[in-house]
């Protein structure tokens, strides 16, 4: 039972938390609105005026407008081919008995506990001599197979949880293995698709590590990467406020996702939890 | 319209020796409704799926009509199945759910919507075409399976325990509804269920399973008044049969001090294969009555009245050789004894049903 006590301290601890997210993305969003040296004057200052010409040079100069696209690019194409591949895979391994499932399916975990880390070097090496070090398609391989085994490890809890009679009666309704996939399982699928949709979205659209090795051409930079170029290029002619801009504009797709499907993020935190 | 025929047809799951169907052979007529009943783990629900193509044939084969479909994939074998839990798709509408299958036949846009309204229209689900699954009631969600099956006009209707998901008094009722619109579309249907009463009210003929083995395969009143042996004496009927073993003399079948007079032919029958002087003899609970002390019956003490109104169940033990044995009998509930009161139970001659004590064959 809950007193009222533990009650209020919870809602404190949680006030608390909530304060130690929200206050630096608010100064960081009240930052970006102001001068340089605004910034440094008074750094808890609300800003004299609002200057949108930050966001506009951050967005223009800083490319920051081209690293988005880049990233929506990647992360997109890459989101694409994980859900397909992952969806397939995790419903194979979740129905269908066959020699050789259960090793699949725990090298896949596996893969999981492995640190990227270690594989980064002889993964420079297998995309260099594949020739696409740098290119779009090199990047969405990669991002792919790193978001391919959670993406399995998730679905395939979820395909497990499906009722086989619903399979069933689709087969008997004249369904062969794969329209009784797209048609019907996928669909019932849907909320842990998004879940784990989701999840990808947020995990790749924050890679840095992997551009960062892979990706060396700056035409091509994802986001993470822009930003770090900004800060560094940025940190000598000190545009602190352009930086500000920049790294706001990176958030919001990532925010807008989590406002969007948030209910969905709850739920996939716990599904399999309870049946 | 078809015929199914199982012919030897065995499943031996995985990793299992024993088969969980064992070579059963059962001819199902044209237009005829029949129920697969046992207790659990019988095999009826395996023998069903056999049939939908949702478990494999290891040995013999099934055929409907003339065609073997043994090894045909689900779709190819023309039959609707109406699931215990439904198994609607619970992401498409009430009409998208019965249009599914004519869908993926590509069958015309209007004819799908004429077929569907018809079959919504017969079981009272008009108003609810646009509502999701998880919107309707029990019941409803039931009709609507049963509207999947029917708007496809299959060869064979399959049901696996289709009202056991409902309360007892829309299970009577959908019971009723279900047998007479089997009767007025005259699709041949297979039934499965646990519960027998179910299984005498609805079928044209029950096959009564236990253990992978068909016991009795025949009409309700046959296996009432005919069961072939224990198991299916013993399973049909509620209350059940009192089945008991006694000795056998020379007179008959010997209840403590009380002798059942046995034919002769019946008495030879049951010492052959090893019958050891004892016999098994049943007699239902509505086919003896409570005589006075001196009438010849067995002298019962009474453990239980149930009363149901128009009548009423006495229950009871009887100690002779050494045991004590329980005894049901219906009565008339203007004559039921008290507790503790001893009654003498008398079996109505002719009703008697007499099966060898070690195989549990009939023998009258």
């Amino acid at each position: 039972m809950r007193t009222k006590a533990t009650e209020s301290l919870l809602h404190v601890v949680l006030l608390g938390w909530a304060a130690l997210v929200t206050l630096p993305l608010a100064w960081a969003v009240l930052s970006s609105l102001k001068t340089d040296a605004e910034i440094f004057a008074s750094p808890w200052s609300l800003p004299d005026e609002l200057r949108w010409d930050n966001w506009a040079r951050a967005w223009q100069e800083a490319s920051i407008g081209r690293y988005l696209l880049n990233t929506l690019i990647v992360v997109g194409g890459a989101l694409v081919l994980v859900m397909l591949l992952g969806a397939l895979t995790a419903y194979c391994l979740a129905r269908y008995r066959f020699p050789g499932n259960r090793v699949i399916y725990y090298t896949l975990v596996a893969g999981m506990l492995f640190p990227v880390f270690l594989a980064l070097v002889p993964l420079f090496f297998v995309v260099d001599q594949l020739g696409m070090l740098g290119t779009y398609h090199g990047l969405i391989l990669v991002y792919a197979a790193y978001a391919l085994p959670f993406t399995v490890f998730f679905l395939h809890a979820f395909f497990r949880g499906l009722p086989t009679a619903v399979a069933e009666a689709a087969f008997l309704d004249g369904c062969s293995h794969t329209s009784a996939f797209f048609k019907v399982m996928l669909p019932m699928a849907r909320p842990g698709m998004v879940s784990v949709g989701i999840f990808n979205f947020l995990g790749l659209w924050n890679q840095y590590l992997l551009p960062l090795v892979l990706n060396p051409d700056p035409d091509r930079y994802v986001l993470a990467q822009g930003l770090a170029a900004l800060a560094v290029s940025q940190g000598y002619r000190s545009d602190f406020s352009g930086l500000f801009a920049g790294l706001i504009i990176a958030i919001l797709p990532v925010l807008a996702a989590y406002v969007l499907f948030q209910r969905q993020i709850r739920s996939g935190l716990t599904a399999g939890a309870v049946r | 319209m078809a015929t199914v025929t199982y012919s030897g047809a065995t499943r031996i799951y995985p990793g299992s020796e024993k088969p969980a169907v064992d070579k059963l052979d059962i001819e199902i007529q044209d237009g005829e409704f029949l129920v697969l009943v046992g207790p659990s783990g019988c095999g009826k629900s395996t023998s069903l799926r056999m049939l939908a193509g949702l478990e494999e044939v290891d040995e013999g084969s099934i055929y409907i009509n003339d065609t073997d479909v043994s090894n045909l994939p689900p779709k190819s074998r023309d039959i609707a199945m109406v699931f215990q839990n439904y198994a609607l798709y619970p992401h498409m509408s009430v009409f998208d759910n019965m249009a599914f299958a004519l869908k993926l036949r590509r069958m015309p846009k209007a004819d799908i919507k004429q077929r569907v309204e018809d079959a919504a229209k017969l079981l009272d689900l008009s108003d609810y075409l646009g509502r999701k699954p998880k919107a309707l009631s029990g019941g409803q969600r039931q009709r609507v399976a049963m509207g999947r099956a029917i708007v496809r006009e299959p060869q064979v209707f399959l049901m696996d325990e289709p009202l056991s998901n409902l309360d007892a008094k829309l299970r009577v009722q959908t019971r009723s509804q279900i047998a007479s619109l089997q009767k007025r579309l005259g699709i041949t249907t297979v039934y499965v269920t646990h519960d027998q009463i179910e299984a005498m009210t609805m079928g044209h003929r029950i096959a009564v399973m236990k253990d992978g083995l068909l016991q009795q395969c025949d009409t309700p009143r046959t296996l009432y008044e005919k069961p072939g042996n224990t198991f299916v004496a013993g399973f049909i009927g509620s209350p059940a049969m009192n089945l008991k073993t006694v000795s056998l003399t020379e007179a008959g079948a010997l209840f403590g001090d009380v002798t059942l007079p046995l034919s002769r032919e019946v008495r030879d029958a049951a010492t052959q294969d090893g019958g050891d002087q004892q016999v098994t003899v049943g007699f239902r609970p509505e086919h003896c009555k409570l005589g006075a002390e001196g009438s010849g019956g067995i002298p019962v003490e009474v453990d239980l009245v149930e009363e149901l109104g128009s009548e009423a169940y006495v229950y009871g033990h009887a100690a002779y050789n050494d045991s004590s044995e329980r005894f049901v009998v219906r009565t008339e509930s203007a004559h039921v004894p008290r507790l503790s009161e001893t009654v003498y139970v008398v079996p109505e001659p002719g009703h008697e049903h007499v099966f060898h004590a070690s195989t549990g064959q009939r023998l009258n």
